[in-house]
């Protein structure tokens, strides 16, 4: 096998908010001697950690857009996707898992298994994507490792045991014992760089076996050759990594690591677990669809001298035009090389070809299967595949939820408004989840996206990096409608006014469905021609995109079509389309229509002492508390809420809490509004409508 | 009123009719057997009783995951829907979930004073206006006399109905002479009502033996189908 693959690998580093991954990536970097100083995150000492390089991100000290960077650990090439951790921004996330063979799921000490956690956990698996499990902040009042691993265990649903134990907890915290190597470990030097290996300290010798045996125990699982040795007492050190390799790489084990980045300890050791643990590249399966074969999966090899298959993950806007960042999964890719955008159907030629490191950038001549890299000056959109002109393939698409929440931007002069119109374009094409449209009626531009945060950072993007001033309306929610009733239609649409008439007669009914739309034709005899029958399907889908209620998008409708009447000479296209459209209005209010908002699956985790008061604040807001898991002094709360109520919350939470709580909240179903609300969107779709008129 | 029918023809109302003095606030009533023989499936019911007449419930649990619990309500739930051939199934859905709160307490030796602070919390700054309280999983078999006298205490206090369960376990007998579980003996003055569940011939029969100040073995007209888990009338 090819060595440089072997000596690849691609990971992403997941963690909630706040458990200490930018500056875990930080002394990732520092150890692997890409930077030559230590910063810290939000920019304590004015430089801000090095992976979070945008301003806003420095500013807020989270970190919103996936920068990737390479690093040299013990001659081998690992390229780090730095994700974000909320999600809000989950497109971001689910865009750099497609592209890594692994993961460190990073979680803290104290706080363990939190909302957060369970949303990028699910991710990781959603995507099959091997993870090692790093417990930070074992200095931190409270460290609990122990705990964390149980609850990697019973919330995560993981098989995991420890890879170690700690020397020490709290401020009392001085290096690790590792359990596959049986040996003590503390970082000494002023950033921790010098790893000084000791013998296990006597009153940690019996723990260190007890948790050694639990490690066998649950990687005997997946080696047979282990189990015996295990029977005959003569494990060896490469057996177990084998054993713990295999385990994880099959997605049937996690091993848990621990330290304190923020202290500069058990880094490097986690560096180490990365090489023996996950994958490299040419040991995950990857499958594109063969376009040209109706999209017959196809495996690809990572093999440098088959025809190049790319994916692009994600576009950046430098100070030299477009960054593409792209991963190589078949073949190689040559600076001066044609290739072929299998969207676009556009062949360009590869200019300049880097290797990133967070804000600086490496020229390299060419890159092989299974890197990520940089392209400069390729005009594409995220998600694009790019091949080797004479393939046509396209790696799977990524799964893209619906916007939900919509909001009204204007700017506020007009050298802004030319700048506004590039902002957007360019985040739409870095961010499916957001959009943009223009609101036929009242002209004004909206755009769309996840969440409240989601749009707030996207209205600053465009302050800080675009200098546009925007004026933005009140945030709204994308509210739907839908029939509950079976409704019959009888409808004939006839015009005559002079020269050719029109003439088209439907028969049938509406019914509430399941899905988004169907439209079913059960009209025999040919009462209707056939030729026909498309346009009624265009004029009931046509009625579709507004209703008449408050003019929002109709779902879960079911046309049947059963019978009809035309006529030789003025019956056309345009004619039946306009029967169908008749035929709808005749039935829409007697389906008895009404609107469905968005509920969102809200989860708050607060300090228990707080939980009445989170329970009583959901409540407020018409939401359903689902369920309250309380462990020791956390409480998780679970909850079903109309967006609509969510707006402001969390400054709600922070100030009911202390700051101590926090929540994640994702779209999880369309529902009914209350009659009283539904009457006062109502009216106010009514008064709107009215003052357009007077217009 | 769908539900007001639904619920008029419970055999949970049976049940209580036939509790000398009936059942209410400030009462607590356990329900008592092996492991796996339905103790959970009764809890859901009188629950499930008490949504259908939208009156909200709280289901505390030491042990379970909050999806199975959930899974233990939708799967009788369909099951009564079906044997009661219940219209607007999915309207009266909503509201069961609406009025349900499901607390979970993790961590082994979960203390009764926290566990009675977080019911607290959400029947008072929480909003939520239960009036009974599932508590499924509570371990009987440590000593717990101070335990069940503050749970009786905060449902007279609060104007609550506990319904326990209790998973008896070890060799027989299990039961003394009355058909009292041993484990619950030292417990009587907090229990007003225990009843235990036995298979009998191929069916799971309740059996009242404690009824407020009365110990006596009486076996109820009612027992568990094994195909639905519902109780049925015999």
């Amino acid at each position: 096998m090819n060595e440089n693959l072997r000596r690849m690998r691609n990971i992403g580093i997941s963690a909630h908010i706040d458990s200490g991954k930018t500056t875990l990536t930080e002394r990732i970097l520092y150890y692997c001697k890409k930077i030559h100083r230590i910063h810290e995150v939000k920019g304590k000492d004015g430089g801000g950690a090095t992976m979070d390089y945008m301003e806003l991100e420095r500013e807020r000290g989270i970190t919103i857009t996936s920068a990737t960077t390479n690093v040299t650990w013990n001659e081998h090439s690992i390229n780090i996707i730095d994700t974000p951790g909320h999600v809000d921004f989950t497109i971001e996330v689910e865009r750099s898992l497609r592209v890594l063979d692994g993961a460190i799921l990073v979680l803290c000490s104290v706080g363990g298994v939190q909302s957060q956690t369970l949303t990028v956990d699910k991710q990781l698996k959603r995507y099959n994507v091997p993870a090692i499990a790093f417990v930070n902040k074992l200095d931190r009042i409270g460290a609990n490792p122990f705990k964390v691993k149980d609850q990697i265990n019973d919330k995560l649903g993981r098989r995991a045991a420890l890879l170690q134990v700690p020397i020490g907890l709290e401020d009392r915290f001085q290096g690790l014992v590792d359990l596959v190597r049986m040996k003590a470990y503390y970082f000494d030097g002023p950033n921790g760089e010098v790893v000084r290996e000791e013998e296990i300290p006597p009153e940690l010798e019996d723990p260190a076996w007890q948790y050694r045996e639990e490690l066998l125990d649950a990687v005997s699982l997946f080696s047979d050759e282990l189990t015996e040795a295990i029977l005959e007492n003569r494990v060896t050190r490469e057996m177990l990594l084998r054993a713990i390799r295999k385990g994880t790489i099959n997605r049937e084990f996690t091993p848990v690591l621990m330290g304190s980045a923020y202290r500069n300890k058990g880094v490097q050791l986690l560096l180490d677990a990365v090489v023996n643990y996950l994958p490299d590249p040419s040991e995950v399966e990857n499958i594109a669809l063969d376009l040209d074969r109706e999209e017959k999966p196809v495996v690809l090899k990572a093999d440098p001298t088959l025809p190049c298959v790319a994916y692009a993950f994600k576009l950046e806007e430098g100070p030299y035009g477009q960054l593409t960042y792209i991963r190589i999964y078949q073949g190689s890719l040559r600076k001066g090389e044609e290739l072929y955008n299998t969207r676009s159907k556009q062949k360009f030629k590869v200019g300049r070809v880097v290797r990133m490191h967070a804000d600086h950038m490496e020229d390299i001549e060419e890159t092989g299967s299974g890197d990520i890299a940089a392209l400069f000056g390729v005009n594409c959109a995220s998600g694009d595949t790019i091949c080797s002109p004479g393939l046509n393939y396209a790696m799977t698409s990524i799964y893209v939820p619906e916007p939900v929440i919509s909001l009204a931007i204007e700017a506020s002069n007009k050298l802004s408004a030319d700048r506004l119109a590039k902002a957007l374009n360019r985040f739409i094409r870095e961010d499916p989840t957001f959009r943009v449209y223009i609101d036929p009626e009242s002209k004004q531009t909206i755009i769309q996206g996840m969440g409240e945060l989601h749009l707030d950072v996207y209205v600053e993007r465009m302050k800080r990096e675009y200098r546009v001033e925007v004026v933005t309306g009140r945030p709204q929610v994308a509210y739907r409608e839908a029939i509950t009733v079976r409704a019959d239609f009888d409808y004939t649409h006839k015009k005559q006014t002079g020269g050719a008439g029109q003439f088209g007669r439907v028969i049938g009914y509406l019914e509430p469905f399941d899905g988004q739309y169907e439209f079913v034709n059960e009209v025999r005899g040919g009462h209707i021609p056939r030729e026909f029958i498309p346009s009624c399907d265009k004029g009931f889908q046509a009625m579709l995109k507004k209703g008449q209620l408050i003019g929002s998008p109709i779902i879960g409708l079911r046309v049947v079509l059963t019978d009809g009447q035309f006529h030789p000479v003025d019956s056309s296209d345009i004619a039946f389309q306009m029967a169908a459209q008749g035929a709808f209005k005749q039935a829409y209010r007697k389906a008895r229509p009404q609107i469905l908002e968005p509920i969102m699956k809200v989860v708050v985790e607060t300090p228990s002492e707080f939980s009445g008061n989170v329970f009583g604040s959901l409540n407020q807001r018409r939401g359903i508390i689902v369920s309250s898991i309380e462990d020791g002094s956390y409480s998780r709360i679970e909850a079903e809420v109309p967006l609509s109520e969510m707006f402001g919350y969390s400054t709600v939470l922070r100030s009911m809490t202390q700051g101590q709580a926090e929540f994640t909240m994702e779209f999880l179903k369309y529902s009914r509004l209350p009659a009283a609300l539904a009457e006062q969107l109502m009216e106010e779709h009514r008064q709107k409508l009215e003052a357009g008129d007077k217009k | 009123m769908v539900k007001k029918i639904l619920s008029a023809r419970s055999p949970i109302k049976t049940l209580e009719k036939n509790l000398r003095g009936g059942f209410g606030p400030g009462h607590l009533g356990v329900f008592a057997s092996r492991k796996g023989v339905g103790k959970t499936a009764c809890l859901v019911q009188i629950a499930l009783d008490r949504l259908f007449e939208e009156k909200p419930v709280i289901h505390v649990s030491y042990a379970s995951r909050v999806d199975y619990i959930i899974s233990w309500y939708e799967e009788l739930f369909k099951n009564l829907a079906s044997r009661e051939n219940l219209k607007s199934e999915m309207e009266v859905h909503d509201r069961v979930v609406r009025n349900r709160v499901i607390l979970n307490f993790r961590q082994e030796g979960m203390k009764t004073e926290q566990v009675l602070k977080s019911i607290d919390a959400l029947l008072g700054p929480g909003n939520f206006a239960a009036r009974t309280i599932i508590v499924d999983g509570f371990n009987f078999y440590l000593p717990c006399a101070e335990d069940l006298a503050r749970f009786k205490q905060f449902a007279t206090k609060r104007q609550l109905e506990f319904w326990f369960s209790c998973s008896l376990k070890g060799e027989d007998p299990l039961f003394d002479h009355l058909g009292l579980p041993f484990v619950l003996k030292d417990y009587l003055p907090s229990l007003d009502i225990i009843i235990t569940l036995e298979h009998d011939n191929g069916r799971v029969r309740l059996n009242l033996v404690k009824d407020h100040d009365q110990i006596s073995s009486k076996k109820l007209r009612l027992k568990l189908d094994p195909q639905t888990l519902l109780l049925t009338r015999i």
